[in-house]
């Protein structure tokens, strides 16, 4: 299912639209020329995610040395601020814990997501600045959806 | 000793924490210069502090004066290494070039009197934290020396220890591959109550958990470990039940506030079960085998060293703690976490 | 749960329903012109000129996510937890509350105010819960605010409002000038307990930091909430204040609570071995812990495998003594909907949600619309 966002001259960068699809409410981010969709629910305790804040990496070489790092794609749940990559839906809050809090992940692959997904690979990889950050993925996946530009509309497929 | 905690004492055990002291100044005057004699003599000063009263039954009576005092308990239950934690610079004394000077004179009484005589007595180097640089200097001396297998210093502190001003000692402990002990205890005074004193000595000996508490949670907050990778610290004599419930609050509550110390890359219970272990005296254990098992399961038994913690006898629960564990878990706890904890030999 | 049903002519029948949630930790904010406007000339006058002199938490360790509040929780040009409207929405109708209790913690004296001062700022903060809140919404209890570090002072004002039965008890913060079992304060404990009252102690307050030192970051204080709370505990006991004052009832509020398993072990076995030094304690703590301690959920610990939750809490002997509490409007809110760990049986999730609440606080089982 295909929802119209709005025109693309109407959604400049920097900003973000809620949109509903059917039952679903869903966040379409547009950092700098790229867009992002993630669903608007954060899977800890159903936040609503997209009313967010964005932010950088903040990439630490030690205590106290800081720089932020890449664009401000992940966004913070307004609730408990657990973070999740637009791009990805993934939290990176440390692998390995027994038990996954988190619903199931439908995650569907566009052009943006690396040559080595697949469609229904739950399994993303790890953006370079993360890496930059020391930090593992972790269990949180936030649901995401792929964006379009078909000729002067943003167009998300749900 | 009460007749359950006698019972209890495991064979051929390394002894993580277990106590000595000199008598009296008297016997650290030797180890000091005529500057430092002439002050003692001259001032109200005395050795030993407010941690241990001598009536109370958890103190268990004097801690070992002089070797002959010990060795029968090595022998008797067939210890195979005991690491000691001398703890009478602890105090509320403000002078630290008085306090390096003592701490100079301690080890080097450690040594002659304790680590020459018994090639399974280790120590921990003691230092005073009121000026890092002579601490610094201190475990530089002794470094080379492979008795020693960690620095000590007391649980409570002015400044909690994660802070940088600590730092050069970290360098220093890490780059000789020395590990840090935490002691419960330390300055009288500084007790978690507004005053620092507390009211009764029940509430001063349960306020060392507390403090540990907040020592664990500086460590990882500010970087020790993501600075020194190679350090590792036991908290001793400072109980380990309390841990489980700390690590889940604070793995959650870094998930939501990491922006604040994006130094601490990876979840804080991760970077203190690599980082961190504690010794088994007091076991602060509960009854029900039940619920031992399900403690220990959360603890997870390799993050425990086994410590007699003599002469202090904190009551028969510690007893429990080997009883239902299985051999590969006693062996663990008795003898293969410290060797593996240590970076230096202990056996 | 039912809703009120209509009749034919469109009017709503009155219709019982079962209380199923108490939300036992909301924040409703009072506004410093709010209390200003309350205050005796003189106070308002100070205030007004000299402000407060103690540092607010809020300085000390900023709060470093979303201002330290829920994000979507700000009102249109008013802050968090200000706005009734609001709060009712977000809150109270969004989530089915049946019945809230009030926690201000903004706005009451530090314990180091002067005692004029410290008097004047409590008694006009339960003016305002009572104006603003408690009569605008009868879904809603109070927690008496008072001066804890003058005991006359709070005594008297227990005494003011103990006849309204919608205020269930006495606030406390977590940190005043000294320990809280010391002796200053069992006049207060007393007052409360005469009178039906519960104390709540509330993270927040003076403590001091003494034993380790100040701490550099918000990471480190909030997650030692659960252990001032251990300090609050632990000087409750060891003083023998619930030896001295048996009908007194603690609610431990914001502070966690399962690492009160531990708390109770390492209690026994001291007191085992030094039990000759505090004669008052005829019984091991642990049992004056389950006597008078009552704990609130938030912020509800998240272990790793959900299975120990529930075998802290049985560990703990908790289960009739736990609480659920969302600490609206606070960053670290907890969902009513969500929080709790999925696999509680269903006898100890209406404790939780609401029975132990409604005995402890005296709150009817049914509710009617009116």
């Amino acid at each position: 299912m295909k929802v119209v966002v709005s025109r693309l001259a109407d959604f400049p960068p920097g900003e973000r639209r809620i949109v509903k699809a059917g039952a679903r409410s869903i966040g379409v981010f547009r950092v700098e020329d790229e867009f992002f969709a993630i669903r608007n629910r954060c899977p800890h305790q159903g936040g609503p995610l997209c009313q967010g804040r964005l932010s950088p990496w903040a990439v630490a070489s030690g205590p106290g040395q800081v720089r932020m790092e890449g664009p401000p794609r992940l966004v913070a749940c307004p609730w408990h601020g657990w973070e999740y990559d637009l791009e990805t839906g993934q939290s990176f809050m440390g692998p390995g814990e027994t038990r996954v809090k988190a619903y199931e992940v439908a995650v569907e692959r566009g052009d943006r997501l690396g040559e080595d997904a697949r469609p229904g690979d739950a399994r993303a990889p790890v953006p370079a600045a993360a890496r930059a950050a020391g930090r593992e993925p972790g269990p949180y996946v936030a649901e995401t959806f792929s964006v379009y530009v078909e000729e002067d509309y943003v167009v998300v497929d749900v | 000793m009460t007749p359950d905690a006698a019972a209890a004492r495991p064979r051929d055990a390394i002894d993580c924490d277990l106590h000595c002291a000199p008598a009296s100044m008297d016997v650290l005057l030797p180890y000091l210069d005529d500057y430092w004699r002439s002050y003692i003599d001259d001032a109200t000063i005395r050795l030993g502090d407010l941690s241990y009263p001598a009536g109370a039954a958890t103190s268990g009576g004097p801690a070992p004066a002089a070797y002959e005092d010990l060795a029968p308990l090595l022998d008797r239950d067939a210890t195979r290494a005991a690491v000691l934690s001398c703890v009478v610079l602890d105090g509320v004394h403000r002078n630290p070039h008085y306090a390096a000077a003592v701490a100079t004179a301690i080890n080097d009484w450690l040594r002659d009197a304790w680590l020459a005589r018994d090639p399974r007595l280790r120590a921990g180097i003691v230092v005073s934290t009121l000026d890092v640089p002579s601490a610094v200097q201190e475990i530089e001396r002794l470094a080379d020396d492979p008795r020693f297998v960690q620095v000590l210093l007391p649980v409570r502190s002015d400044v909690p220890y994660g802070n940088r001003l600590y730092h050069p000692l970290y360098a220093a402990a890490e780059r000789n591959g020395l590990r840090i002990a935490l002691h419960a205890w330390g300055r009288a005074g500084a007790a978690p109550s507004t005053t620092g004193i507390a009211p009764t000595y029940l509430e001063d000996y349960l306020s060392n958990v507390h403090i540990a508490e907040v020592q664990l949670l500086s460590l990882v907050a500010e970087g020790v470990f993501a600075t020194f990778p190679e350090l590792a610290v036991v908290f001793a004599e400072c109980g380990f039940t309390w841990l489980p419930s700390l690590l889940w609050r604070f793995d959650k509550d870094w998930k939501g506030v990491w922006r604040e110390v994006p130094w601490v890359s990876d979840r804080p219970s991760a970077v203190v079960r690599r980082h961190v272990r504690l010794t088994t005296a007091p076991a602060q254990l509960p009854r029900s085998p039940t619920e031992v098992a399900e403690v220990l399961e959360m603890v997870g038994p390799e993050m425990l060293l086994y410590a007699s913690d003599a002469p202090h006898d904190h009551g028969t629960s510690g007893g429990a703690l080997l009883r239902d564990l299985g051999a590969a878990g006693v062996e663990a706890i008795l003898r293969g976490n410290a060797e593996a904890f240590y970076r230096r030999s202990v056996a | 749960m039912t809703r009120t049903e209509v009749d034919a002519r469109g009017r709503r029948a009155d219709v019982a329903r079962a209380v199923t949630l108490v939300d036992c930790d909301i924040h409703p904010v009072m506004l410093p012109a709010e209390q200003q406007r309350r205050l005796t000339t003189r106070w308002a006058r100070h205030l007004e000129r000299y402000g407060r002199r103690a540092p607010h938490v809020t300085d000390l360790y900023p709060r470093p996510r979303n201002k330290g509040m829920r994000a979507d929780s700000w009102p249109e040009g008013g802050v968090p937890g200000s706005d009734y409207d609001l709060l009712r929405a977000q809150l109270l109708d969004e989530h089915d509350v049946d019945f809230g209790i009030l926690l201000c913690l903004n706005a009451q004296d530090s314990g180091y105010d002067p005692p004029g001062f410290a008097a004047d700022l409590n008694r006009a903060l339960n003016d305002w819960l009572v104006e603003e809140w408690l009569d605008r919404d009868d879904r809603l209890r109070a927690s008496i605010c008072v001066p804890h570090d003058h005991p006359d002072l709070a005594v008297a004002e227990i005494e003011r409002r103990a006849e309204d039965d919608r205020f269930v008890q006495v606030l406390f913060p977590a940190g005043g000038q000294e320990p809280f079992g010391a002796a200053r304060y069992q006049p207060v404990y007393e007052a409360a307990a005469a009178h039906g009252l519960p104390v709540a102690f509330h993270t927040g307050g003076y403590t001091g930091h003494r034993g380790t030192g100040w701490p550099s970051f918000y990471l480190e204080e909030h997650t030692s909430y659960g252990v001032v709370m251990q300090m609050v505990l632990t000087s409750l006991v060891c003083s023998g204040m619930f030896a001295r004052v048996p009908s007194l009832k603690v609610v431990l509020t914001e502070g966690g609570a399962l690492w009160a398993a531990a708390l109770r072990w390492r209690l026994d076995e001291a007191w085992a071995r030094l039990r000759d030094e505090t004669p008052e304690l005829e019984r091991p703590p642990s049992e004056y812990i389950d006597d008078h301690v009552w704990y609130d959920t938030q912020p509800m610990e998240e272990p790793d495998d959900p299975a120990h939750f529930m075998a802290v809490v049985e560990q703990a002997r908790m289960a009739d003594r736990l609480m659920f509490a969302t600490d609206y409007p606070h960053w670290d809110f907890d969902s009513p909907a969500q929080a709790l760990p999925r696999g509680i049986p269903k006898g100890l999730r209406a404790k939780v949600t609401h029975a132990t609440a409604c005995d402890l606080y005296g709150l009817p089982r049914e509710r009617h619309d009116s």
